[in-house]
């Protein structure tokens, strides 16, 4: 009679019992299986993802750019629309306007004579293009008489609209973006500079999308915009806000370009 | 062993219960049963006397399903008129028009009707309509007379509908009109005999003939509202304020409209009189108030304001007292309807994930639940039996994505749905008629924004709109 | 061999090393099967039927179209053998349909229930063309088969009556006079109680059953009450959809108003084949 044994034991008394080679066999047909089955189910899990290539990177291109004004001659006051393209660009920006699309335009209304830079950074490089813009001062407007009744222009339109400009948003989107933040800090140091003055946020989207949704999404946008004002300092019974929706479109066309005119805040001044 | 115990424990309560039972039943009971006897006996016996009397007073309807297909095969001959006026064929093709546009007719086309037209039960040959090659199981007709062709005359129609395959009794519905003689009342007198028709053979649902569709028509710079028949006849505009006016949404019994106007700066809503032709005051909230919705029963107007902040659902009375809030999240919330059926429930259209989607709630905002997912989906409309909501939904929407803008139904109770339009321009604000069976609804299918007609699986499309820019249609409740 | 025997029981002991190994195998297995799981679920795949499908293909279920929205269902072309496909104005004659041998069911090759049902029905139709004296319409046809392949409505007069119950006769008995005189009123309940019917309730398993009988009464004002079920079809689930389908009425429209009753009743049956 075997008494209890360690299982440490066990081969010895297979190997008294029968012999040592069956014990072998024995171990080993009984791993063999599991380990061709777990072989099996790697081979299976190899199968499922999809390899994911890295694309071979395009060779390194010197980025392009070009800018150009339309007009390139104005009077003081009025303003001038700046389009630029670029291509291979990473990164594009305008001295004075700061970080822009890569391939966009925009109303400027400069004061006096500049000359616009504008710096495309792009992995093969930088490329810079530049345009003159010339400003004739105008005649002596009613600007300089102070007259402030309501019958006339209020003395600070001329300023306003130089100054307090659009900003613009993503699709569908009502969040305050980077170059949208700069703009509106300018504007709020504008009205800071203006105490008296009253504004009125305009809302507005893009021709995509439906009547009710886009009057609501565009009183979201006014609504942002006034918030960031109001955080910067901007009293908020100074800035009123009001929705068009997609009723009141700054330009008609059917692209990229014009939808992200129109997807925009804009700035009223209130008398 | 335990068998015989079983069986003489068996034994002994039988008997026990034998005992028992004796023992309970004694004098007293009996006499109670008796007496309660007594007085069942009677009413029993009266009511087995009724029920076979009553039984045999109800007549027996068997019928099952898989008969035959449902549509009826009618046939609308013109009606008998002495002389043929203006009035008699805009009323033939109004009546024909109608009944083809129920979109429960399969309506026998006039050139295979026989030659002989009938203007009165006496002059109908029932077999000459059943049989090839009209083979109609209804024959609509009846006769038409101005009293003088012009304005100075009074319009009667009589019509009947006739079951032509039943000759013992043929007669369905017998009806006269009279009016003013002109072309509206033609056209009018041939809607409501219509209705009758639909009413009676589709079901006791109402017939749409004299319903009305509200819808906006721009006009350079401006957009007002604008009313129309059920088939785009009789165009007129209803409000002139000169500014952009939008949603129009006419109350459940045809009294007054409410739409979004920008007439006073902001948007905002407003109430019009159709019965008084003018302007009605309604409050006006602070920030964007836009898309009123009304209750079936007429007693609060939802809408969307943001009058607090961000723009959420509100409720408040017809009247606009009394304003309660009933969604709090981030994000548009806009386009509110009312289940018609039970006005517990609301669907609208939320932007609190990003792009629009249609959620649903109890009308007092608990229990919301969203039903669509991944793309732009705006504009729900409410079926009248409560169990449909058409909308809008672009579901492959992204930012530059090219479009297909479609209407879709969705079955509330198990969201399954289906697309009734396929990709042929933008296709937004769906309306439901107040049968449930057809949907009207904007699209740029042909380039320009008009006002299309459709019945709710998608078939027979009708554009009702012709000239201008059109959009925003409201189907009327009744 | 006694060795042997008692070296077998004795080797319980032994049996302990190889359980453990097996059985933490068999757990190894167990975990990497659960991972295996986890690892796919999480792979971007897409999501069949349903509102929440995410990149729209092969999706939208179709259904809802017919079902309860009011419209009659689209006119359906039958394979009738009775019939010939030419429209319009030509007089075709039906088909005769010969009395075929009774009860002569034969050898199914592919088993269908319908067969002895239709020889059943053909032989009712027959028999009754034979009774029917004061009858003008057009020779008779199975019941519930479109005439000539065109999609137009069942034209059998209101006076055919069943036999053996298994033909479908609408209408009534002849001793009954309401399906006589309003049968444009039982095509409207007919057709009303089909079009608020969503076969897709009743269980997918189910190809045929046999027919459910629904009885109510229907008010003057058109109301349907006191649905019951009057014979199951023995799967609940039809039943269930069949009473359904009543609830979801609220009117069939007033009697017509020169019927001189207070209501009617209605048997109606509803024959599900997928």
């Amino acid at each position: 009679m075997q008494t209890s044994r360690p299982i440490s034991a066990l081969p010895n008394s297979c190997i008294a019992g029968d012999g040592s080679q069956p014990a072998a066999r024995f171990w080993r047909r009984k791993l063999i299986l599991p380990m061709i089955l777990l072989s099996l189910l790697a081979l299976a899990g190899c199968r499922k993802p999809a390899p994911r290539s890295t694309p071979t990177p395009p060779p390194e291109v010197m980025p392009t750019a070009s800018l150009s004004a339309n007009p390139a001659s104005i009077r003081s006051g009025e303003s001038t629309r700046l389009t630029w393209q670029t291509q291979h660009a990473t990164d594009v920006s305008i001295e004075g306007l700061g970080q822009v699309d890569s391939n966009s335009s925009r109303m400027v209304s400069p004061a006096e004579s500049t000359t616009y830079r504008l710096t495309a950074r792009g992995p093969g490089g930088e490329q810079e293009a530049t345009t003159r813009v010339t400003v004739t001062p105008a005649a002596p407007t009613q600007s300089t008489t102070g007259d402030t009744t309501n019958s006339g222009p209020h003395p600070d339109e001329a300023s306003f609209s130089r100054n307090v400009r659009d900003v613009f948003f993503d699709y569908d989107s009502y969040a305050i973006r980077s170059d949208a933040q700069e703009q509106l800090n300018a504007n709020a140091a504008w009205l800071a500079r203006h105490p008296g003055v009253k504004v009125q946020v305009e809302g507005h989207c893009d021709e995509r999308g439906s009547t009710e949704f886009n009057i609501a999404l565009g009183d979201s946008r006014a609504h942002a915009v006034k918030q960031f004002l109001v955080q910067a300092g901007v009293g908020a019974e100074r800035v009123s806000t009001l929705s068009y929706g997609k009723e009141r479109p700054s330009c008609t066309e059917s692209n990229e370009e014009c939808w992200q005119q129109n997807r925009r805040g804009h700035f009223v001044l209130q008398r | 062993m335990s068998i015989n115990y079983v069986s003489s424990g068996r034994q002994s309560f039988d008997d026990l219960c034998r005992v028992q039972a004796s023992n309970t039943v004694t004098a007293p009971a009996m006499k109670k049963y008796f007496s309660a006897l007594f007085v069942l006996l009677p009413i029993a016996a009266a009511f087995f006397a009724l029920a076979p009397a009553s039984a045999a007073q109800t007549d027996w309807i068997r019928t099952g399903t898989g008969l035959g297909v449902e549509r009826v095969r009618i046939a609308v001959p013109d009606f008998k008129t002495p002389s043929t006026s203006n009035f008699s064929q805009v009323f033939d093709q109004t009546l024909f028009n109608d009944l083809k546009n129920a979109g429960i007719f399969d309506v026998v086309s006039k050139s295979l009707y026989p030659l002989a037209v009938p203007g009165s039960p006496a002059e109908i040959k029932l077999d000459a309509w059943n049989a090839e090659p009209v083979n109609a199981s209804m024959v609509a007709f009846g006769s038409l007379s101005s009293g003088g062709d012009n304005s100075s005359g009074t319009l009667t129609v009589q019509g009947w509908l006739f079951d032509a395959r039943n000759s013992q009794s043929p007669q369905v519905l017998g009806k006269q009109y009279s009016e003013p003689a002109s072309e509206e009342s033609a056209r009018l007198i041939a809607h409501r005999f219509a209705d009758e028709i639909i009413s009676r053979l589709g079901g006791g649902i109402a017939g749409i003939a004299e319903s009305k569709i509200y819808f906006v028509r721009a006009g350079g710079r401006n957009k007002e509202i604008w009313q129309m028949d059920y088939d785009g006849a009789n165009q007129k505009q209803i409000t002139r304020l000169g500014s952009i006016s939008l949603s129009p949404r006419v109350s459940p019994d045809g009294s007054r409209l409410a739409f979004t106007t920008f007439a006073r700066g902001g948007p905002d809503i407003a109430m019009y009189s159709l019965e008084l032709g003018r302007m009605l005051s309604f409050p006006r909230f602070g920030g964007a108030n836009l898309s009123a919705a009304w209750t079936r029963d007429g007693s609060k107007i939802a809408f969307s304001s943001s009058m607090r902040g961000d723009t959420e659902i509100y409720v408040v009375d017809s009247s606009g007292s009394n304003p309660r809030r009933l969604t709090t999240s981030r994000g548009p919330d806009v386009s509110p309807v009312w289940n018609p059926k039970t006005d517990a429930q609301i669907a609208w259209v939320s932007g609190r994930n990003g792009l629009p989607e249609i959620f649903l709630m109890d009308a007092d905002g608990a229990g919301v639940q969203r039903l669509t997912e991944a793309g732009y989906a705006v504009s729900p409309s409410w079926s009248p039996n409560g169990q449909f909501l058409a909308f809008s939904w672009n579901r492959k929407y992204g930012p530059g994505a090219p479009g297909g803008q479609d209407i879709y139904v969705m079955d509330v109770a198990t969201r399954r749905f289906i697309q009734l339009t396929h990709g042929s321009g933008t296709n937004d604000f769906p309306s439901w008629s107040p049968d449930g069976r057809h949907l009207v609804f904007q699209s740029t299918h042909g380039g320009v924004d008009h006002i299309w007609s459709m019945l709710a699986d998608g078939t027979q499309l009708h554009q009702l709109t012709m000239s201008g820019r059109n959009s925003q249609p409201n189907w009327s409740f009744k | 061999m006694r060795n042997r025997r008692q070296s077998i029981f004795d080797e319980r002991e032994s049996w302990q090393g190889p359980v453990a190994v097996s059985t933490t195998l068999h757990a190894a297995f167990f975990v990497l099967i659960l991972m295996y799981g986890a690892y796919l679920s999480h792979l971007p795949h897409e999501s069949w039927g349903s509102a929440t499908a995410s990149s729209g293909d092969a999706l939208s279920v179709s259904l809802v179209s017919q079902a309860a929205i009011p419209l009659p269902r689209p006119a359906v072309q039958t394979e009738n053998i009775v019939a010939n496909d030419s429209p319009g104005l030509t007089q075709s004659k039906p088909k005769e349909i010969p009395v075929p041998e009774p009860l002569a069911i034969p050898i199914p090759a592919r088993e269908h229930t319908r067969k002895p049902e239709k020889i059943r029905e053909k032989i009712a139709v027959a028999a009754a063309s034979t009774i029917r004296d004061t009858y003008r319409a057009p020779p008779p046809r199975e019941s519930n088969v479109v005439p000539f392949g065109r999609g137009g409505p069942v034209d059998i007069p209101y006076k055919v009556f069943s036999l053996g119950g298994s033909a479908a006769g609408i209408g009534t008995p002849s001793d009954s006079g309401f399906g006589s005189r309003y049968g444009w009123y039982v095509d409207v309940v007919r057709r009303k109680v089909s079009e608020n019917w969503l076969k897709y309730e009743v269980d997918p398993a189910i190809q045929n059953a046999r027919r459910v009988f629904i009885t109510f009464d229907i008010q003057r004002n058109g109301q349907p009450e006191n649905v019951q079920i009057e014979q199951t079809s023995g799967v609940p689930s039809l039943d269930v959809s069949a009473v359904r389908a009543l609830q979801r009425i609220d009117t069939f429209g007033p009697l017509p108003p020169d019927y001189s009753g207070r209501q009617v009743s209605v048997e109606f049956w509803f024959e599900f084949k997928r």
